[in-house]
């Protein structure tokens, strides 16, 4: 029959960690982490030195022209004349809501950004997966499909441009080969076909930035969680949902972002492909807004400017917010 | 990075820095002057050109040189204007018909019309030349290097086999000769339509033939009565003989074309007309889809009254108003006007020559150039009509017709909307600007 004695050894005993040191366990970063470095002005001058070159570069290059751009958003600045820079307050923004193809505008920016986000997501992933399996002449592949990505914008659109001709181009011909359309479409011409025609092109140019950063994400995913889901039966649907995609949540949020933000600001495709017709139905915001630069109106092409700027400051912070909680979780 | 490595980099950047402000500013350390030169319709083969002439240039003038600066076309006219606006940096500048208004109306081109009343060079140039160097108000901001004109490209071949025994020689001809070579179902078409870029000036283009016999020589977009030409009820027979031209005659997705495809129908032999400047003679002669014997040009077709108007656009060289060097400018605008040069430079890029010798010359006189000779020659037919291309409204103007003239292929707005809505569009701003 134990004794008290032998109860609070026990006790202790088992309380005790299996190292015999007691329950706690190694702090992270203090005994195996690595040594947070010591700050002294020293190093912290040196940081400074570092970042001051890049620093004045950013102040001069883009913070001040923005700045001194920004108040021509409030001025009658205007380079066909500017013998009369006075101030007109809102006059430059109520011009632009003002606009009859201001709706037009703002319909197509939606349909150029989420068109495009949507199909570039989709084919972006199913592509970055059948890249990270192991075959015969992968590293082919990768180089064609990442290739896209180095060519300037401006050139896709005039490719894009000869390619969808109504009657030159390789678009139509390979349709009428295949028993698909009987006569030529004029798909930049149709004000109801070019808007899909400049998406389409887009998609295609798209597609290359997903597939690279989707499959570096992929190949940071550990193989034995693969190994232990299929041990436990889990089929590649299940796998694509409970493993992959929570795994690269992170990578999959940023670049939706990164990329909204950039198709919202690309306005290279459409000025090489159609410049904005016709009839100004494939006009974006910022095609809009290059349009009204070219007529030399520069405050209201600011006024445009500025509502891109907010528009898009609003979306990235809400885009956070929506995604911080899951982030943290992750990390 | 060790603190002498740091200080030898810092003094070669401020060398470097130094070394180009001296370079900028034009610096006479021993008494030679550097111009600085900028080119805005920039191309490879032209800033060769231009700089061979230079090189001639500067042998003639040993205290001069001459610093060319050749920006992408796209963004030339921006980079001239902010070079302008800056106020130093250049001297010598390519001056369009588009951008002497606005760039005049800001007080940045010198007028040149005192240091050029001596110079020999206005006896040898054509009136056209003579004309577009001065502004309404008499003054000289550039003196032009030549002219971008129209004229009609066909098809020989194809016409022959339409019936036709010769080129059309007015719209409602041009009409039915093309109407009768369309042919979609064959992928044969029969005229090369403007809807895309700078579709305005063939638009206005066709309004002016019809209305030549009224037009205010002094402004392309009047009559004399002081209307504009678009509120001239001619004006509606002009813009329903284009859109039927679309219509009946035109390839479906030419709502969109602008040169380049424009070029490329004729070119690629699906096409058989085509309103083009001279510069597309040479596009057309390395053609592999057509021969020599296909094609050949014939001038710009008239209006019901046998006359039309040569829509001339120009562009040449002028003065900053911030150049300390003005003389010197002066004498190189004056150098590339003149003799070897000018026809240098008018020859090599295709363009309708300044200088009156040039109708003697073999070069012009035969083959698809002999159309621009023809209306050179005879001004009573082919109008010399100065268009008001240096309003500062310009580029709006050019955007808004363009995006007009979409409307109505489109089916959008009729040809009596779209010129009541020109009609008001210029009215208004003759008046704001009066």
């Amino acid at each position: 029959m134990p004794t008290a004695s032998d109860t609070t050894e026990t006790t202790k005993s088992a309380s005790a960690g299996p190292s015999g040191t007691g329950g706690t366990p190694h702090g992270r970063g203090t005994q195996r982490g690595r040594r947070k470095p010591e700050f002294t002005a020293r190093r912290g001058f040196l940081i400074a030195a570092f970042m001051t070159p890049a620093a004045v570069f950013v102040a001069v290059f883009t913070y001040y022209p923005m700045i001194a751009g920004s108040q021509m958003a409030f001025r009658n600045w205007k380079l066909t004349d500017l013998t009369d820079t006075s101030w007109v307050g809102l006059k430059n923004f109520r011009d632009v809501f003002a606009d009859p193809a201001w709706g037009t505008v703002l319909g197509n920016t939606g349909i150029w950004v989420f068109g495009s986000i949507v199909p570039q997501l989709v084919i972006g992933f199913a592509l970055a997966l059948w890249l990270r399996r192991k075959f015969r002449f992968r590293g082919l592949y990768q180089a064609l499909i990442f290739f896209p990505w180095a060519i300037s914008g401006f050139l896709i659109g005039i490719l894009f441009r000869w390619m969808f001709n109504s009657e030159f181009g390789v678009v139509n011909d390979l349709l009428q080969k295949a028993g698909l359309i009987d006569e030529p479409v004029a798909w930049l011409a149709d004000p109801q076909t070019a808007m899909f025609a400049v998406v389409v092109a887009n998609i295609w140019y798209g597609v290359t930035f997903f597939t690279i950063m989707i499959l570096a994400a992929l190949q940071s995913i550990p193989e034995e969680l693969y190994e232990a889901a299929a041990l436990d039966g889990a089929g590649k649907v299940r796998t694509l949902f409970q493993i992959t995609i929570p795994y690269i949540r992170v990578t999959l949020a940023l670049t939706v972002l990164l990329r909204v933000i950039w198709i919202f600001n690309f306005p290279d495709l459409i000025f090489g492909m159609t410049g904005g017709g016709p009839n100004n139905e494939t006009h974006i915001v910022t095609t809009w807004m290059i349009k009204i630069t070219q007529q030399g109106d520069y405050g209201r092409a600011s006024a445009l400017g500025l509502i891109v700027v907010a528009t898009l400051l609003v979306f990235a912070v809400f885009f956070l917010l929506a995604t911080r909680e899951k982030r943290e979780v992750k990390s | 990075m060790s603190r002498r490595t740091a200080a030898l980099a810092l003094g070669t950047a401020a060398t470097m820095v130094l070394t180009g402000c001296s370079a900028m500013s034009g610096g006479e350390a021993d008494g030679t002057v550097t111009l600085n030169m900028v080119e805005s319709l920039t191309n490879p083969a032209r800033t060769d050109l231009l700089k061979s002439l230079i090189a001639d240039f500067e042998q003639q003038n040993s205290k001069i040189k001459v610093n060319l600066i050749s920006p992408p076309t796209e963004q030339a006219d921006q980079k001239i204007q902010q070079m302008l606006q800056s106020g130093s940096g250049v001297d010598t500048l390519e001056v369009r018909d588009t951008t002497v208004g606005p760039w005049s109306n800001n007080g940045w081109l010198h007028d040149m019309k005192k240091d050029l009343k001596p110079w020999k060079g206005w006896e040898a140039m054509t009136e056209n030349a003579v004309k577009a160097s001065e502004t309404a108000d008499g003054k000289t901001y550039f003196v032009p290097y030549g002219f971008y004109g129209l004229s009609v490209f066909y098809r020989t071949d194809l016409i022959k086999e339409a019936g036709f025994d010769k080129p059309p020689a007015t719209w409602d001809e041009l009409l039915e000769q093309a109407s009768a070579i369309h042919d979609p179902a064959k992928r044969r078409y029969g005229y090369a339509f403007r809807g895309g870029a700078n579709a305005n000036g063939n638009a206005t283009a066709v309004i002016e033939a019809y209305v030549a016999d009224k037009i205010d020589p002094a402004d392309g977009f009047k009559v004399k009565d002081g209307s504009t030409i678009f509120a001239a009820p001619e004006a509606v027979d002009a813009m329903k003989t284009y859109l039927k031209l679309f219509k009946e005659a035109s390839p479906k997705s030419s709502v969109s074309w602008g040169y380049p495809e424009m070029v490329e129908g004729f070119s690629n032999g699906s096409t058989a007309f085509l309103l083009q400047d001279p510069e597309v003679i040479a596009t057309v002669s390395e053609s592999k889809a057509i021969a020599k014997d296909q094609w050949d040009t014939a001038p710009l077709v008239a209006g019901p009254s046998g006359k039309t108007v040569q829509p001339l656009a120009t562009a040449g060289w002028g003065i900053a108003d911030g150049s300390k060097h003005k003389a010197e400018a002066v004498k190189l605008v004056e150098f590339l006007s003149e003799g070897k040069a000018s026809t240098a430079f008018t020859k090599k890029n295709s363009l309708v020559p300044i200088l009156k010798s040039a109708t003697e010359d073999p070069f012009y006189k035969t083959g698809p150039w002999s159309s621009y000779v023809t209306m050179t020659e005879n001004p009573d037919t082919y109008l010399n009509v100065s268009q008001p291309r240096g309003v500062a409204w310009w580029a709006e103007w050019q955007q808004k017709a363009d995006a007009d003239i979409q409307k109505m292929v489109l089916g959008k707005t009729t040809p009596e909307k779209l010129l009541d809505g020109w009609d008001a569009y210029w009215t208004e701003k003759r008046q704001q600007e009066n």
